[in-house]
């Protein structure tokens, strides 16, 4: 109605403009059409106004939504302030395992129970295809500060729990982490399992530092962030070990504590990727608080406080005798450094742990007595590593991952990243070890001062170890890992044409060194 | 020899000296959540504060400034706006930081004078030069066809007072009639073409946009617009009858604390009853509550008859549940 006024008024000034027609102007029409000019014009102006506030009311909402992620860095929700954040995270590891030389199990075990064995006399180990790692992981930031992050493992036939913790970063220098997590210990533990260089972690990591346990840590960085400390007190696992998160029969708690110094942090100069430090953990074990002592028989002697050993082809080389149980102090000392620079990664890292070891008086009864009087020993074991990656495509080396300047895509042409690894690592096991208080290598799982914490025809005293190979990096999230190790053993096996059930002597006659383990170990990892 | 040891003694107090001034002295940062039209008052009082501290303590204070909708502000603040003050539109919005976000205590409008409002203000109308619409009171806004101007009352503080003074003339009117005074309001938001969400942005539709014939406003708002922001342009009608706006301050001690702000926080909110700032207060237009201040600038305010919330409405908790909440009596008149 109003624009068929408007059309009207027009018309009518038209004619108004056409001097035969002048008398037709009318005052009262001028008046209507300027109040209908304002009220159109107040219209106009009203709607985008409404349209100014509209985005105004859109921009402010925009505030306050949450913000979906979805990236090659996982999936998840965001506040819209950043401070409340969940995500979830994924790793899978699928292996395959080929050995040309090595050994399965070689403690005494009769013919039929091992199958056949070959020229040699060992029993060949098995080729193996293995899920390594399966962790859905979601973690997540509460008010800005409070982190959480629960890692389940899926591989290996069972359910179990990697990482169940959270942070309270109350600081940059002060932060407190509690529940199950890795001790801020071991520098090559500390990366993550989707970053490490090799298939398999060093002895040091694997065999001497502890894994995961459940405790308590703050930590922090100091110093201009160039010094990172690290104070933890954990239930304690053995060596390479991963708590279970159940509660602990040893009332003693370990004390971890790790100085980490990155001087030349954020400087433009060679020495800028250069981190040294060192860390240390110790512990009091009860050993008879520790006994579980309704089942001593078992012949996993992990349950004593004690671990075992394995090569980077996951077999086991050396393990304690099952009356061997740890009672005493545990110290472990780990100096650590890593260095980069452009494509080059080196990380040097050295493990000793001292473990007071006693011998079970009885392996079938709760005697008065648990220990056999005299057997309690210090045993000094220790292990290093030196390893070294480069980037042959250029892509800068770092702690983390290697994001490739070129995704693999054969469309495009990108071939991803690829990185050549070797790594050179060895354990030495303390002669002690595999003798009895009268100083005589003997045989495990006595019950008397004749007997040796473990025996050097079963377990190798010591393991060294190289490693090359080649990281391919399809892109941030795909890789391939392919790794040669070998391994050489220093005692480890019952010398050829004696009887199985055959322990070491005194003079230690008994003993072969372990056949050399030689493998092929590949992997196809997606990580996000 | 004693000289000597007197010489260094004497040279080591004095090093001390030096050294504890220089290192005393330090830059203290406050952050003051507030609502709309109060930026320009604050923009002054945050100079005169910081030349009081400084010359009492030797610290510099840095006062940040944010301004919005007061509901809005004090919704921000309950969810981690670290504010060291906050200096809203009616006390309802400061009570909800000790009731839902535990920031305050519950006796936080004790801690100062005036029940913590170191000014008053009002409500009043700002029409265009000459008042085209001849508009003089309450009624004459509610009549079919004249455009009104004022935010929304669910976010803004400023809005609540427009509702709740026309509210109270209505009632005045009709002999406290509840359901006439909700047909009143309810025809006068009817008028409202645009719902801003807080005064500024009202401000902004009136004077810059060009839009509406009157403008609801805070009366320092109004000030400040015929003055500065279109001279000549505007004329301030006063109604009738109107309510006395209490806007409060407080400290906000949860953030404070936290920042190590408590005592310049305390200080700063006190220093708003001073001679100094009362005068500020008068030259932005707000009421002073010092006998001095609302002497000198008695003439600069229209005399009118103000209501209080507390004599009309049973108070601030009382209006907001029965007005205000969601689906209160606003969402019925605005959704018809």
């Amino acid at each position: 109605m109003q624009y068929k006024k408007l059309i009207a008024a027009l018309s009518l000034i038209g004619f108004t403009s056409t001097p035969t027609l002048a008398f037709a102007n009318d005052s009262t029409e001028l008046e209507e059409l300027r109040a209908l000019v304002q009220e159109l014009d107040q219209k106009v102006k009203i709607l985008a106004r409404k349209n100014e506030v509209a985005e105004e009311d859109a921009a402010n909402s925009k505030k306050s939504t949450p913000v979906v992620k979805a990236s090659e860095k996982g999936f998840g929700l965001e506040s819209a302030d950043g401070k409340n954040v969940i995500k979830l995270r994924g790793l899978l590891q699928a292996d395959y395992r080929s050995f040309q030389d090595g050994a399965n199990d070689v403690r005494g075990r009769s013919n039929n129970r091992a199958g056949s064995l070959d020229s040699d006399g060992f029993h060949d180990a098995n080729d193996t295809a293995l899920l390594r790692r399966v962790r859905p992981t979601i973690e997540g930031t509460l008010n800005g500060k409070y982190d959480f992050r629960f890692t389940p493992e899926f591989a290996g036939g069972s359910a179990s729990v990697v990482d169940a913790y959270f942070d309270a970063r109350l600081s940059p220098a002060f932060k407190i982490r509690a529940g199950k997590y890795k001790p801020f210990v071991g520098l090559e533990r500390l990366q993550s399992g989707a970053d490490i260089k090799f298939v398999e972690r060093s002895y040091v990591t694997n065999a001497i530092l502890p894994n995961r346990d459940v405790g308590i840590s703050v930590y922090g960085d100091i110093l201009g962030d160039k010094l990172n400390y690290a104070f933890g007190i954990n239930n304690g696992v053995v060596d390479g070990g991963n708590a279970s998160g159940a509660a602990e029969f040893d009332d003693n708690k370990e004390f971890t504590a790790r100085l980490f110094a990155t001087p030349f942090k954020n400087e433009v100069n060679a020495l800028a990727g250069l981190g040294f430090g060192i860390a240390a953990t110790f512990t009091n074990i009860d050993g008879e608080r520790n006994l579980d002592f309704t089942n001593t028989s078992a012949a996993d002697a992990t349950r004593n406080g004690l671990p075992s050993y394995l090569t980077d082809g996951q077999q086991t080389f050396f393990r304690y005798g099952s009356t061997s149980v740890a009672d005493g102090k545990r110290t472990r000392i780990a100096p650590q450094a890593n260095y980069y620079y452009g494509p080059l990664g080196l990380i040097a890292e050295y493990a000793r742990v001292s473990q007071e070891v006693s011998l079970l008086n009885s392996t079938t009864s709760n005697g008065a007595t648990a220990f056999v009087a005299g057997s309690s020993k210090e045993l000094n074991h220790d292990a290093w590593q030196i390893a070294a990656s480069y980037l042959i495509t250029g892509e800068d080396a770092s702690f983390k991952g290697v994001k490739p300047k070129n995704d693999f895509d054969l469309d495009k042409g990108g071939w991803g990243a690829w990185e050549f690894v070797a790594r050179y690592s060895e354990i030495n096991l303390d002669e002690d070890t595999f003798k009895n208080a009268a100083g005589q290598y003997a045989a495990e799982g006595g019950t008397t001062l004749a007997s040796a914490y473990a025996d050097l025809t079963k377990s190798a005293k010591s393991a060294h170890s190289w490693v090359a190979g080649i990281n391919w990096y399809l892109n941030q999230n795909a890789k391939i890992q392919l790794n040669y190790e070998h391994t050489s053993f220093e005692g480890g096996a019952l010398q050829k044409g004696l009887a199985q059930a055959t322990n070491n002597n005194a003079s230690g006659s008994n003993v072969r060194d372990r056949e050399s383990e030689g493998a092929l170990l590949a992997r196809l990892q997606i990580a996000f | 020899m004693n000289k000597t040891l007197l010489t260094i003694a004497v040279s080591a107090f004095a090093l001390n000296l030096a050294l504890t001034s220089v290192s005393f002295a330090k830059e203290v940062t406050l952050l003051n959540v507030s609502y709309d039209p109060t930026r320009e008052f604050y923009v002054d009082y945050n100079v005169a504060f910081n030349k009081y501290w400084q010359s009492k303590t030797g610290d510099t204070v840095k006062v940040s400034q944010s301004h919005g909708g007061s509901g809005k502000q004090a919704r921000a603040v309950i969810d981690g706006l670290e504010a060291d003050v906050a200096t809203l539109a009616l006390a309802y919005d400061v009570d909800q930081l000790y009731e839902k976000g535990k920031l305050i205590p519950a006796n936080w409008q004790k801690r100062l004078q005036h029940n913590s409002s170191p000014y008053t203000s009002t409500i009043v109308f700002l029409v265009r030069k000459g008042n085209p619409k001849n508009i003089k009171d309450w009624s004459d806004i509610i009549k079919p066809g004249i455009s009104v101007i004022t935010p929304n009352p669910k976010t803004s503080g400023g809005a609540r007072w427009n509702y709740l003074a026309a509210w109270a003339y209505a009632l005045k009117q009709n002999n406290n009639d509840e359901t006439k005074a909700k047909e009143f309001v309810g025809k006068l938001y009817k008028n409202v073409p645009v719902l801003d969400s807080g005064a500024r942005g009202s401000t902004t539709t009136f004077v810059e946009r060009g839009i509406g014939d009157v403008l609801l406003a805070w009366e320092n708002e109004a000030f400040l617009a015929q003055k500065e922001l279109g001279v000549g342009k505007f004329e301030i009608i006063v109604p009738s009858l109107s309510i006395l706006a209490e806007p409060p301050v407080t400290v906000v001690d949860k953030f404070a604390k936290k920042h190590g702000n408590e005592a310049v926080a305390k200080a700063y909110l006190e220093y708003l009853y001073s001679d100094e700032a009362q005068d500020l207060i008068g030259k932005n237009y707000y009421r002073p509550t010092s006998e001095v201040a609302i002497k000198k600038y008695e003439s600069q305010f229209p005399k009118l008859n103000l209501v209080k919330i507390d004599d009309v409405f049973g108070g601030w908790t009382k209006a907001q549940k029965t007005h205000f909440s969601d689906g209160g009596v606003f969402d019925q008149i605005y959704q018809k």
